[in-house]
C-alpha cells in the first residue's frame, strides 16, 4: 500500500450522460513509467486530464499519496503536464516558458530570528540556476532568449518537458507528447525521456496509442478500449500473455483463431489438435493467439499444418511470409525466406500458444415486444417468433398470443430479454434489409474470419461475425432471421 | 480567338489606379493645402498659429480627453463582454455576437436621434451635460469596433494555454494576468484604434447631441465653411501626424504578440 504514490478508484467519467471513461482502478507506484495504451477515443487522455485535475471525475476517488484529490484544482497538484501540442507561451521566451511555474511557487523557509516559517517566493538566483539546470537536461543550454515561435517542433516538445520538470513535480504527466514529431526525431526523444526518467526519479504517466512507443518506455503499459482497462502488465505481459483478443491484436502483430479446448492442456484451431500450456475446461470456447515470429516453417510434411504460400514481403530484419491452409490465412515472421506458391509445414510450440476465454459467443439486450409481435431492441424493430414465450402457444387470426390451455395474452409493450447468438448474425449494406443499423467501430482478423463490433446509435453493441473485409466506420444494417431470435420474459 | 490573358501586373492597373486618384492625389492636395497661405506662397503660419492660439489648443485637448473617455468606456464595457461570448460555451455564440454588433446595421442618425430622446427625458436638457452626453452616444455608436476585435483575439487563444499556467501553478487570477491579458493586447490595440480614432473628428455625434463644443472635426468643418482651405487641410495634417504616432506606438507594443486580431 504505502508505496502507491497515485490511486484510481472506481472513477467513472461522463460528458453529457455519455460515459467515456467507465469504472477505472488503478494504482501506480512511486517511480514508475507507466503508459496508457490504447486507440483514440478509448479514455486515455480523459484520465490523464483527471489525474492533472483538468477533468473531476464524475464518480470515483483520485488518492495521491492516499490523500483524496478529486476536487483539489489542478495549481495545487504537485503534478505538472507536457502538452501534447506543447501549450508554450507566444509572448514568453524560452527562459520565461521555463521559469513560469518557479516565479509562482512559494516556499517556506525558516526564519533565522524568530525560529518560525516564512513563506518566500523563490529569489531570482535560485530560479535561474533552476532553469539552466532544466535546460541542460534537455540539452537546450543557451536557448534562454530565444522566441519559442522560432524553435523547431523537437525544440519546442524539449522546452515543453523542462517547463514541467523544473517545478519538481511527484509526477509528470505526457499527453502523447512525441505525436507531431518525425519517426527519427520520436525515436531519439524516446530514449532520452527513458533517460530522464532514470535520472529524475520521478513517476511518469504516459499516454500514447503507439504500441511499440508503449513496449519501448514502459515499466508498466494499462491498455485500454471504450473507456475501460483491457490489462494491465508489463510489456512483457502484455506482449507475451495478451489478456483477450483486443489486447493481441493492439500489440504487435498476431494471428488470432477461434479455437474450442479438446482435452486437458489441448486445443484445436486451424482444423488442427495442439499443445497448448493454459488449461480450460473441455468444449470452451476460446481465443487462440499466435504471435507471427513463433510459428516455425518446416518441410510440408514435418509440420502440424500445412499451407501454401500465397505472399512474400522483405521487412528489412524478417520476411512477412503470408500463408494459406485451407480456410485460414496465416501470417509468418521469419528470417527464412520461403517462395510464393510453395508448399510448406508450421509448427507451433505449446508455449507460443497463447489461449484466452472466448469473451463473446451470444449477443444478449432488452427488449419489448411491439403492437405488431415484433421486438424492439438495440434501436431497431426485428421480426420474430413470440410463441416461443409460451411453450405450445400459438397466434390467433387477431395475433393475439393463445397459450396452450386456451388464455388470450397482449403482448404489446412486454419486456423480454433477447439473445442472439454470433453465429446467426450477419451484416448487410443495405439499411433497409436488417432490423438495426450501426457504425462498425472495431474489427480483429481471425485467420478465416473477422469479428466486427457493430455499435447503434444508443450504443448497443453487436459482435458479428463476416468472413469478407468491411472497414471501420462502415454504416451497416444487422440482419437476424426471424427464428434465431431468442426471447425470454423478463 | 485568343483567350484574354493578364499578368498579375496588368492585373492591378485599376488598383494602383485607383490609389493614385483617390489616395495620393488628395493627400498632394491636401499637403499642398497645409503648407501654403491664401496666396499660395510657401508657409508654416498656418501651424504657428494652430499652436500659439489657446482655443485651437483647447479643442485639440477637448477631442483628445473625449476619445479617451470614449475608448476606455468602450474597453471596459468590450472586454469582458467580448470574453464571455467567446469562451462562455454558448451554444448559438455567433448569434449573441451578432445581437451585440446588430446596431451597426440600423442608420447612424436614427440610433443617436433615439439616444437624444432617451437622454432628454432623463437629463431634461441636454445642455447640462455636454461631455457625460457625447460620451455616452459615442460608446453606443463605437461599442461594436470594440467588441469584434477583440472577441476574435479571445477566440484564437488557445484554451490549452489556460490549462498549462494552472499546471503550473497559476491560480485564475494569474492565469488572467500572465496569460489571457497579455494575449488579446493586439485585440486592445485594435479595438482601440477603431474607436479612438473616429472618436477624434467625429463631430456629428456632438452636434446631434447638441454639444457646441468644438473638435478637431468641427474645427476641419468650419474652416471649410469659410472656405479656408489652408487652415482645414492644416488641421488635418496635424490629426495625421498624431495618428501616425499613436499607430508607431501600439504597433510597437503589438510586434511581440502573435494573437492576432489585429485590424489597422
Amino acid at each position: 500500500m504505502g508505496n502507491n504514490i497515485i490511486e484510481l478508484r472506481n472513477i467513472i467519467k461522463k460528458y453529457d450522460g455519455n460515459v467515456v471513461v467507465e469504472d477505472i482502478n488503478l494504482e501506480i507506484k512511486k517511480g514508475e513509467f507507466v503508459t496508457f495504451l490504447g486507440p483514440s477515443g478509448c479514455g486515455k487522455t480523459t484520465t490523464l486530464r483527471m489525474i492533472a485535475g483538468f477533468e473531476l471525475p464524475t464518480e470515483g476517488q483520485i488518492l495521491l499519496d492516499g490523500k483524496d484529490i478529486s476536487d483539489v484544482p489542478p495549481y495545487k497538484r504537485p503534478i505538472n503536464t507536457v502538452f501534447q501540442r506543447y501549450a508554450l507561451f507566444p509572448h514568453l521566451n524560452v527562459y520565461d516558458n521555463v521559469a513560469f511555474g518557479l516565479k509562482l511557487k512559494t516556499v517556506e523557509v525558516k526564519d533565522e530570528k524568530t525560529g518560525g516559517t516564512v513563506i518566500k517566493k523563490l529569489s531570482k538566483k535560485e530560479i535561474k540556476e533552476k532553469v539552466q539546470h532544466a535546460l541542460e537536461i534537455v540539452d537546450l543550454e543557451g536557448f534562454e532568449k530565444r522566441s519559442v515561435t522560432t524553435l523547431s517542433g523537437g525544440q519546442q516538445q524539449r522546452i515543453a518537458i523542462a517547463r514541467a520538470i523544473v517545478n519538481e513535480p511527484e509526477i509528470l504527466l505526457l499527453d502523447e507528447p512525441l505525436g507531431a514529431l518525425d519517426l527519427k526525431m520520436r525515436k531519439e526523444m524516446q530514449i532520452e525521456l527513458k533517460a530522464m526518467h532514470k535520472e529524475l526519479g520521478i513517476t511518469f504517466i504516459y499516454v500514447t496509442h503507439d504500441q511499440e512507443e508503449a513496449l519501448t518506455m514502459s515499466d508498466k503499459i494499462v491498455v485500454m478500449s471504450d473507456g475501460c482497462i483491457q490489462q494491465i502488465g508489463t510489456p512483457e505481459d502484455i506482449y507475451n500473455e495478451p489478456a483477450n483478443a483486443f489486447v493481441a491484436d493492439f500489440i504487435g502483430e498476431s494471428n488470432i483463431f477461434n479455437g474450442k479446448m479438446t482435452g486437458r492442456l489441448k486445443v484445436r484451431f486451424c482444423d488442427t489438435e495442439f499443445e497448448c500450456v493454459d488449461d480450460f475446461p473441455k468444449n470452451t470456447a476460446v481465443d487462440v493467439v499466435v504471435r507471427p515470429e513463433d510459428i516455425v516453417i518446416t518441410e510440408p510434411d514435418k509440420g502440424a499444418i500445412k499451407g501454401k504460400v500465397t505472399s512474400v514481403v522483405f521487412k528489412g530484419v524478417h520476411f512477412e511470409i503470408t500463408v494459406e491452409s485451407g480456410n485460414y490465412e496465416i501470417l509468418i515472421h521469419s528470417t527464412k525466406s520461403a517462395a510464393v506458391d510453395s508448399e510448406i509445414g508450421m509448427n507451433i510450440g505449446p508455449n507460443e500458444i497463447h489461449i484466452m476465454e472466448a469473451e463473446y459467443t451470444t449477443n444478449i439486450f432488452d427488449g419489448v415486444i411491439s403492437k405488431h409481435n415484433t421486438v424492439l431492441f438495440a434501436d431497431g424493430e426485428f421480426e420474430c417468433d413470440v410463441t416461443q414465450l409460451y411453450p405450445g402457444s400459438h397466434l390467433d387470426e387477431e395475433e393475439y398470443l393463445i397459450t396452450a390451455d386456451g388464455k388470450k395474452i397482449d403482448l404489446t409493450d412486454v419486456a423480454v430479454e433477447v439473445e442472439v447468438p454470433i453465429s446467426v448474425l450477419s451484416m448487410s449494406d443495405n439499411a433497409e434489409e436488417g432490423g438495426t443499423c450501426g457504425n462498425i467501430i472495431s474489427l480483429i482478423y481471425k485467420g478465416d474470419h473477422y469479428t466486427y463490433t457493430v455499435r447503434t446509435k444508443s450504443e448497443e453493441d453487436f459482435i458479428i461475425t463476416d468472413e469478407y473485409l468491411w472497414n471501420e466506420n462502415d454504416y451497416v444494417s444487422v440482419v437476424v432471421a426471424k427464428e434465431n431470435i431468442k426471447l425470454r420474459l423478463k | 480567338m485568343r483567350k484574354l490573358m493578364f499578368t498579375r501586373k496588368q492585373l492591378a492597373v485599376p488598383y494602383v489606379m485607383f490609389l493614385l486618384c483617390f489616395v495620393v492625389a488628395p493627400l498632394i492636395v491636401v499637403f499642398y493645402y497645409a503648407f501654403t497661405d491664401a496666396a499660395g506662397h510657401f508657409s508654416l503660419t498656418n501651424y504657428i498659429n494652430f499652436f500659439t492660439d489657446r482655443n485651437t489648443i483647447g479643442t485639440l485637448v477637448y477631442s483628445f480627453c473625449l476619445s479617451i473617455t470614449a475608448t476606455a468606456v468602450c474597453l471596459i464595457i468590450a472586454y469582458p463582454l467580448a470574453y464571455i461570448l467567446a469562451r462562455g460555451g454558448f451554444k448559438k455564440r455567433s448569434i449573441l455576437l451578432m445581437l451585440f454588433v446588430m446596431p451597426m446595421w440600423i442608420n447612424f442618425t436614427l440610433r443617436i436621434t433615439a439616444l437624444k430622446e432617451i437622454l432628454d427625458v432623463f437629463e431634461g436638457n441636454l445642455a447640462f451635460h455636454p461631455f457625460l452626453n457625447t460620451v455616452i452616444g459615442m460608446t453606443y455608436d463605437f461599442l461594436p469596433f470594440m467588441v469584434l476585435p477583440l472577441y476574435t483575439s479571445f477566440l484564437k487563444l488557445d484554451r490549452d494555454l489556460n490549462e498549462a499556467a494552472a499546471d503550473l501553478g497559476a491560480n485564475k487570477l494569474n492565469v488572467f494576468l500572465k496569460i489571457t491579458l497579455p494575449l488579446s493586447i493586439p485585440g486592445i490595440i485594435s479595438g482601440v484604434m477603431m474607436v479612438f480614432l473616429p472618436a477624434m473628428t467625429n463631430y456629428v455625434v456632438l452636434d446631434m447631441l447638441h454639444n457646441s463644443t468644438y473638435i478637431m472635426g468641427s474645427l476641419i468643418g468650419s474652416y471649410f465653411n469659410a472656405y479656408d482651405w489652408n487652415n482645414g487641410a492644416m488641421i488635418s495634417v496635424v490629426l495625421l501626424v498624431i495618428i501616425f504616432i499613436i499607430t508607431l506606438l501600439t504597433n510597437h507594443f503589438g510586434d511581440d504578440n502573435q494573437g492576432g486580431g489585429r485590424v489597422v
